[in-house]
């Protein structure tokens, strides 16, 4: 048993009082999830005679990661969303303190037999799903759009932000972001951020929740064209529901390489789900800012891995990839964006 | 330099992809090695023009900064833009170039920035230009592995 597997039963003994015989089994990192180390484990426990088996993951703080976030408001998104509309997994145990594995961490349901890498989607047996996935996709995000935080309990874990402030806080602090991790200076996003400044958009009608990372890669679906698990809330808030249908739009997201988003349908139908479950409009201007703002933060993702990479904090390949890859793409959707490439 | 290092590079990525990852047991360790195969094909790509492109892109700065001398009024940026105009690439060594794009497009950031609150026809022309040279800048740097 490695350290990692018996201090991870001696934490969960520590949570479960009434359970004898405490075992970690099959600990086995899962690729991604670069901003937390993620790892899928049985537990293994007898409580009251019975013999207990519960596939769990653990989500780590890593030493360094793409983005620097709260594990409370992550743990608070899947605790709210559990048992509604929004399908994600139960999360068990939120620990804060580094000493028992080294750095925070928290606990939660493993969904079994399930796929969620974007690759796999655009190819069979997934494929003939595209639209069936599509729709459930959007219509999810149309409901965490119209959730209430304060009915979610979510006002007490998010900051509070007011709605003519929404647009304006994200950029500072994903420009803050650029300003911070730059290897070398970007002029294609500093002039998408110049004008963003010049040309806001008007505020939401409610600010709602903003899960800030939906995409097709980050929820669990199977082989009927059903998705079981809205994953990665680490970047969850409250602010305008069009920042994330923005982002999920995003032209990066494009994996089967033609125009449909997310490698699903095109933008357009997209949008007509997500309108038609959250009962809002996304007026084509104010998405329109939203998108080139999707860039922005996408870009400064894409920076702080680099950085990250670069200077040995962490060492997953994966973000030398991204920082490496993903950065002149997304050079190039904010080009596109505003109308520079044709 | 025999083999190449684009051979090497190659024959590199396939023992990865088709050797050395599925002899791995753990799931998270195949992964990152079909990753690594990824990045060194990217670096074939890299290696053949990492030269070329950043001369290529120093130059075309250059070229902006002397255009933009007609346009810019103001003597401390002005001055900057001379000397910059007036640079050359002397030292091939990758690191060498890259430091010295690094400080072309911050400079190119300025202006750009500086450009933007003109209203001249010249400064919209200028403007021009320097899109041109950003939607460049980004066709230089593609990847076939490239998602866009």
């Amino acid at each position: 048993m490695s350290s990692l597997d018996s201090r991870l039963a001696e934490y969960i003994a520590h949570r479960l009082p009434g359970a004898d015989d405490v075992r970690v089994e099959g600990l086995d990192r899962i690729f991604g999830g670069a901003s937390r180390e993620t790892y899928r484990f049985v537990l293994c426990y007898r409580e009251n005679g019975a013999a207990i088996r519960r596939p769990l993951i653990l989500r780590r703080d890593p030493p360094g990661s793409l983005i620097e976030t709260e594990r409370a408001v992550e743990f608070g998104a899947y605790r709210a969303f559990h048992g509604t509309e929004v399908p994600v997994p139960e999360a068990l145990w939120l620990e804060e303190e580094a000493h028992w594995l080294d750095y925070p961490f928290f606990i939660m349901e493993q969904l079994t037999g399930l796929e969620s890498n974007p690759q796999q989607i655009i190819a069979p047996p997934y494929a003939q799903h595209a639209e069936k996935f599509a729709r459930q996709k959007w219509t999810i995000l149309g409901v965490i759009s119209k959730a209430d935080p304060q009915v979610l309990g979510l006002d007490r874990v998010m900051p509070a932000v007011a709605a003519q402030d929404c647009w304006r806080r994200e950029l500072d602090y994903w420009e803050s972001q650029v300003d911070e991790d730059e290897l070398c200076p970007q002029p294609v996003i500093r002039a998408a951020i110049r004008w963003l400044r010049r040309n806001p958009p008007p505020p939401p009608a409610e600010v709602r929740v903003v899960h800030a990372d939906y995409r097709t890669g980050n929820f669990l679906y199977d082989e009927d064209g059903r998705i079981h698990g809205i994953l990665d809330w680490e970047l969850a808030h409250l602010g305008d529901p069009l920042e994330d249908l923005a982002w999920s739009l995003n032209p990066l997201w494009r994996w089967a390489g033609d125009e449909r988003a997310g490698g699903l349908v095109p933008n357009d139908q997209a949008i007509r789900y997500w309108e038609q479950s959250s009962g809002m409009r996304a007026d084509p201007a104010a998405l329109h800012w939203w998108a080139i703002f999707s860039c922005v933060k996408g870009q400064a993702i894409w920076l702080s891995g680099a950085k990250e990479f670069s200077d040995g904090e962490n060492q997953d390949i994966i973000l030398g990839l991204t920082g490496w890859l993903m950065g002149n793409s997304q050079d190039r959707a904010v080009l596109d964006h505003l109308g520079y490439l044709s | 330099m025999r083999p190449d290092p684009d051979r090497l590079l190659e024959v590199a990525a396939i023992h990865l992809m088709t050797k050395t990852g599925p002899a791995v047991d753990s799931a998270y360790e195949q992964s990152s090695l079909m990753v690594l195969a990824l990045m060194l094909s990217g670096l074939r790509e890299e290696h053949e023009r990492a030269a070329a492109r950043r001369i290529e892109e120093n130059r075309a700065l250059r070229e902006i900064f002397a255009e933009a001398q007609a346009v810019v009024e103001d003597d401390e940026l002005g001055g900057r833009l001379v000397r910059a105009a007036g640079g050359d690439d002397r030292d091939f060594a990758i690191s060498a170039l890259e430091r010295t794009n690094c400080e072309l497009r911050g400079l190119l950031i300025e202006l750009h920035a500086y450009v933007e609150e003109l209203t001249s026809p010249e400064s919209r022309e200028l403007e021009s230009l320097i899109w041109r040279e950003l939607v460049a800048s980004t066709e230089r740097r593609k990847l076939a592995m490239g998602v866009f």
